[in-house]
């Protein structure tokens, strides 16, 4: 500011070479934020990752060689990156159980996923066709779980689904069983508990692309002689289709590497990745090879979704 | 006015310089241990007597003591880890040496229990055991009985003998998820070494325990506490102490639910979860006047008391609940305690061979 | 354009003054209400097939309602709406005859302009091949054939009207709704479209009923205009006499300038009646049948263009004259306004058509002037 100062001002709409520089460098560092961001929090972890699944398992601390040390200068360095192994990868494809922990994660996921869509497009349908005063109250109402513990909403899925739980009592006391139905510890609870884990995540896209449809197509399409249920299929779920996406993203993704719902609500037998990542890395403490999991599990996401991204790109620059 | 408000900035800042000097060195310990494992007022009186602020974190499972022990820095002055555990970690040299000056009540060791501890710590160097105890047999008392007059509640063939289990499938039976306690005993069930590190062993043990897999609901490392407590669960082989506090929720309850634990007569799994002090310790000597407090006979005997689980201080015998000392199911007689197994760490190759089994075991691929 | 080769039709084409036709489209006593707001009152309104039929108000006038009640968005919550004879009250939109462009166009974004064009068609099952011809006439008939392939967001505002103008038209509707049709285009591309629009209509032989606020569209492409208020019409007829022969000062003032002043009747009779004007000071002539009192209270309404402005009194007896001075001066290029103050406090405006280039200005600011104007050059409004 001191400089400009001193300067006589220019006229308005042309900025001084000094100030334009110095607005330059501003955007420069504006831009550069969410690249330092996701530098430091995910690339740079990422290549740790990376680098321990090429590692050794070892009984040291930390337990795995090689270990970087930097006072060897780059020569050190490169001796330990000599010492680098691809193994643990190999070793990946060794085993039946990794390639089925994966589809199994990716089949559950895809699973969850739609049962998500399905019950969430109606929820956030509903949300964007209430009453304008009602809207925010309704928002609300979506992410006010959030207000609790994950955990402890799922603790009380074991309240409601167990032997003796809430939905058993309700169900014998209404009479439609006579015997309570075993849902905890099966993959019926898993689905549960992710779908009502997850639902807010798809309901906000959703009705984020609902509520700015503008409604005078439904009248348009039913003037043209569409009836209403036609009307849905033919304009409001194709327009609908960014946020179905994008539910569908941020549904599909967590799920096919979640943890702690299968742990808590689901049964022993069915191995997701998560779990088989945890047994890599706490019960036979092999951090290379839980690493190659991880990797591995990042690519099967990572790839798709930019392929996607790639393809909804040129498509986008067809059209124009 | 002014004299006023200088006068809270002067406490303010005594405050503050208070609370520095309380965090110097020596005046905190920093306790990382089992969650509902310790009577909270021994910490109080530990505090009282010492002048050491004790800042207490509780984990439960193993695992989550020795990746945050290898990763180093925890800034933890105490860990409680289990036998092999503790072993492996000790290998990897993450500890430091006890200073035994400086731990005088280590005079009331148990000869019994620390003879076991030395497979784990050669020499004794650097634990001290807090409490150990059995792996075996919880269940509930009235729903077997409904099932099985004259169920062999007292023998392995609950869990391992499929015409047994299958009696029971439908009351709910849980194991410990951890191939590191059901594995010896599915060995040592089969005859064969419980502590085996052979590959021929280990499936033979995984196939009995494949043979018995239709009727286990579910295995998970602390559910059957509540499982068996409000009656989902009739069977649950898991951690002695775990099972007697499902017996007493139960009983505090008073559903109608009554549990027993039983050491089967085939020999069971002894574990001891033992003291011991990183070598990065920010505050050792504080960590050696705890474990040193806690040895002393009437404060084991108080933490025995809370937990229900056996100590590893002889003379401390004196002064435990004799309901406690009396129970065969918490101190063991001399007999079944002969009959207790112990196990060794797996090398890498043995524990991927065992989790691999273990996964099989439980999902069938 | 064709508007020379239509014309006579257009003369010739008066249904509304034959006894015998039967409307088209017609309302009868129809209410709606949304609550306590009465949106249409006990309205009937008779359009008649290949009409070009104006609904024009201010905006909560109810003549969106109305058309809305047409192409069945609402239902009446009294009375009938009949198209052709047939009731529609309870059928549902779809299954309607008739095709709206909406006033946002509500194309559809997600599709291009052939498929938005063929929606309608589709819709009806038509055969592939006569959907494609269809459509290919209905591009060729907007002038929008090589933007087939565009989606919407892809096209100007001028050409997205007209994509949903062709959307409307391709099912050939029996009667086609246009809802403030050309309110979101510029002054120059609505008045081109407006006439298009008249050409349109006239080549498809089909009936149109426009929504819209602004009279000039109305006149333009109108043959008959309901203007409304509040929820009735206030007066049905063609343009001509909607701005010649307004039965109110609410239309009179509605539609273009007008001078309104108020005043006495002081006798009435065939051919003519007197009315003392309290606006000018004097005594107004006027050639017309006044169906009123005499002693009622009445207006004189006269359009600035038949008021005459000249620096010396006119030499006519016989046409109404009164004095002033000139006050303000409006030069529109086209046109002039003048602001005469009249003695009586009263402001008198005079339309003048600069029909030569402006070089000297013969009468200008605070020049005393005569305003003159004939017998038949207003009217006496007593509503």
């Amino acid at each position: 500011m001191a400089v400009t100062d001193t300067q006589p001002t220019p006229p308005p709409g042309i900025a001084a070479p000094a100030a334009l520089a110095k607005r330059g460098r501003l955007r420069w560092l504006v831009v550069a934020i969410p690249y330092v961001w996701m530098l430091l929090l995910f690339l740079v972890p990422f290549f740790i990752v990376v680098k321990i699944s090429f590692s050794t398992t070892a009984i040291a601390l930390p337990p795995y060689t090689p270990v970087f040390d930097l006072s060897g200068g780059l020569s050190g360095i490169w001796d330990s990156v000599k010492e680098f192994t691809f193994d643990n990868y190999v070793f990946l494809t060794e085993d039946s159980l990794y390639w089925r922990s994966y589809l199994t994660s990716l089949r559950i996921a895809f699973v969850s996923t739609v049962l998500i869509l399905i019950v969430a497009y109606p929820i956030a349908y509903g949300m964007a066709r209430a009453r304008k005063e009602w809207r925010p109250s309704l928002l609300m109402l979506v992410i006010l779980p959030f207000w609790t513990s994950f955990l402890i909403r799922v603790y009380a899925w074991i309240g409601i689904l167990k032997q003796e739980g809430l939905l058993n009592q309700f169900l014998l006391w209404l009479g439609v069983i006579d015997k309570p139905l075993v849902i905890m510890s099966t993959d019926w609870a898993v689905y549960i508990g992710i779908v009502y884990s997850y639902l807010p995540f798809m309901i906000l896209p959703l009705y984020a692309a609902l509520e700015k449809m503008d409604e005078t197509l439904l009248e348009a399409a039913a003037d043209l002689g569409c009836p209403p249920i036609q009307a849905f299929w033919k304009i409001t779920f194709p327009l609908s289709l960014p946020g179905v996406v994008a539910g569908c993203f941020l549904v599909f993704i967590p799920v096919v590497g979640e943890f702690v719902i299968p742990d808590l609500l689901g049964g022993s037998n069915t191995i997701m990745i998560g779990r088989t990542l945890w047994n890599e890395f706490f019960n036979n403490r092999d951090w290379p090879v839980a690493s190659a999991v991880a990797v591995i599990l990042l690519l099967i996401l990572v790839i798709p979704i930019v392929y996607f991204q790639n393809q909804q790109q040129k498509e986008a620059e067809k059209a124009r | 006015m002014k004299t006023i408000l200088s006068r809270v900035v002067l406490s303010a800042a005594m405050l503050v310089g208070g609370s520095v000097l309380a965090m110097a060195a020596d005046k905190e310990v920093h306790i990382y241990n089992w969650s509902d494992y310790i009577d909270p007022t021994i910490l109080e009186d530990f505090t009282k007597q010492t002048g050491i602020k004790v800042v207490y974190d509780v984990y439960d499972s193993n695992e989550m003591v020795e990746t945050k022990m290898l990763a180093g820095g925890s800034g933890y002055d105490i860990v409680v880890p289990t036998d092999r555990n503790m072993q492996r970690l000790i290998q990897a040299g993450v500890f430091q040496p006890l200073d035994k000056s400086k731990i005088p009540n280590l005079q009331y060791a148990w000869p019994e229990i620390y003879k076991r501890l030395e497979t784990y710590d050669p020499g004794n160097q650097y634990a001290v055991n807090y409490m150990w105890g059995t792996t075996g047999i919880g269940y509930n008392k009235k729903l077997i009985a409904d099932r099985m007059a004259d169920a062999p509640v007292n023998s392995m063939d609950m869990i391992f003998k499929p015409e047994v289990a299958a009696k029971f499938a439908d009351c709910g039976i849980y194991v410990l998820d951890s191939a590191d306690d059901v594995m010896p005993a599915a060995l040592n069930y089969l005859g064969l070494p419980p502590d085996s590190k052979e590959t021929a062993d280990l499936e033979k043990a995984a196939a009995l325990i494949e043979s018995v897999r239709p009727y286990i609901r579910k295995f998970h490392s602390s559910e059957f506490i509540e499982a068996l407590a409000n009656g989902d669960a009739c069977i649950a082989f898991g951690f002695s102490g775990d099972i007697l506090q499902a017996r007493d929720r139960a009983a505090e309850a008073k559903n109608g639910v009554e549990i027993a634990y039983s050491i089967p007569k085939e020999g069971a799994l002894l574990w001891m979860d033992s003291m011991v002090v990183p070598k990065d310790a920010p505050n050792a000597d504080a960590a050696f006047a705890f474990i040193n407090y806690i040895q002393t006979p009437q404060v084991i005997a108080k933490a025995t008391d809370y937990v229900n689980y056996p100590n590893g201080n002889l003379e401390s015998q004196k002064y435990v609940n004799p309901d406690i000392l009396k129970d065969t199911s918490i101190y063991p007689d001399p007999t079944t305690l002969s009959h207790l197994y112990t196990t060794t760490p797996n090398d890498p190759k043995v524990q991927r061979v065992l989790t691999r089994l273990w996964t099989k075991v439980k999902t069938g691929s | 354009m064709a508007a020379k080769a239509i014309g006579p039709v257009r003369r010739s084409f008066a249904p509304w003054n034959d006894p015998n036709a039967k409307p088209f489209i017609e309302f009868r006593n129809v209410t709606k209400t949304f609550g306590d707001f009465t949106a249409v009152d006990d309205l009937s309104l008779g359009i008649y097939e290949r009409e070009f039929f104006a609904l024009l108000g201010p905006s909560g006038c109810g003549k969106t309602t109305l058309m809305r009640m047409v192409a069945g968005f609402e239902e009446p919550t009294r009375g009938h709406v009949l198209l052709d004879g047939q009731d529609l009250v309870g059928i549902p939109p779809y299954r309607r005859p008739t095709n709206m462009m909406f006033q946002s166009y509500a194309l559809f974004p997600h599709m291009s302009v052939w498929e938005n064009i063929a929606f309608g068609l589709k819709q009806d099952g038509m055969p592939k091949a006569d959907i494609v011809a269809r459509v290919d006439e209905m591009l060729t008939l907007v002038k929008l054939e090589q933007f087939a392939k565009r989606k919407p967001h892809q096209l100007s505002g001028g050409q997205r009207q007209r994509v949903a103008l062709a959307r409307s038209l391709a099912k050939k509707p029996k009667v086609l709704l246009l809802d403030e049709p050309l309110g979101a285009l510029d002054k120059k591309l609505r008045e081109e479209t407006q006439f298009e629009l008249t050409d349109l209509q006239m080549r498809l032989g089909m009936t149109f009923l426009i929504v819209t606020h602004d009279q000039e569209e109305a006149m333009t492409v109108a043959d008959r205009i309901a203007v409304m208020d509040r929820g009735k019409i206030i007066q049905i007829a063609t343009p001509a006499e909607i701005y010649e022969q307004p039965n109110s000062r609410y239309v009179a003032d509605f539609i273009g300038d007008i001078n309104l002043l108020e005043g006495r009747l002081s006798s009435v009779g065939a051919g003519g009646a007197k009315l003392e004007c309290v606006g000018t000071g004097a005594t107004v002539d006027v050639a017309q049948d006044v169906s009123a009192r005499v002693g009622d209270q009445a207006w004189f309404a006269i359009r600035p263009e038949k008021v005459t402005i000249s620096l010396t009194p006119p030499a006519d007896p016989n046409v109404n004259a009164v004095s002033g001075e000139v006050w303000d001066i409006g030069y529109l290029g086209d046109v002039s306004i003048y602001h005469v103050r009249l003695a009586t406090g009263a402001t008198v405006k005079s339309t003048i058509t600069n029909t030569t280039r402006l070089v000297e200005r013969p009468i200008t600011w605070e020049d005393k002037v005569w305003l003159s104007w004939t017998r038949d050059g207003g009217v006496v409004l007593t509503r």
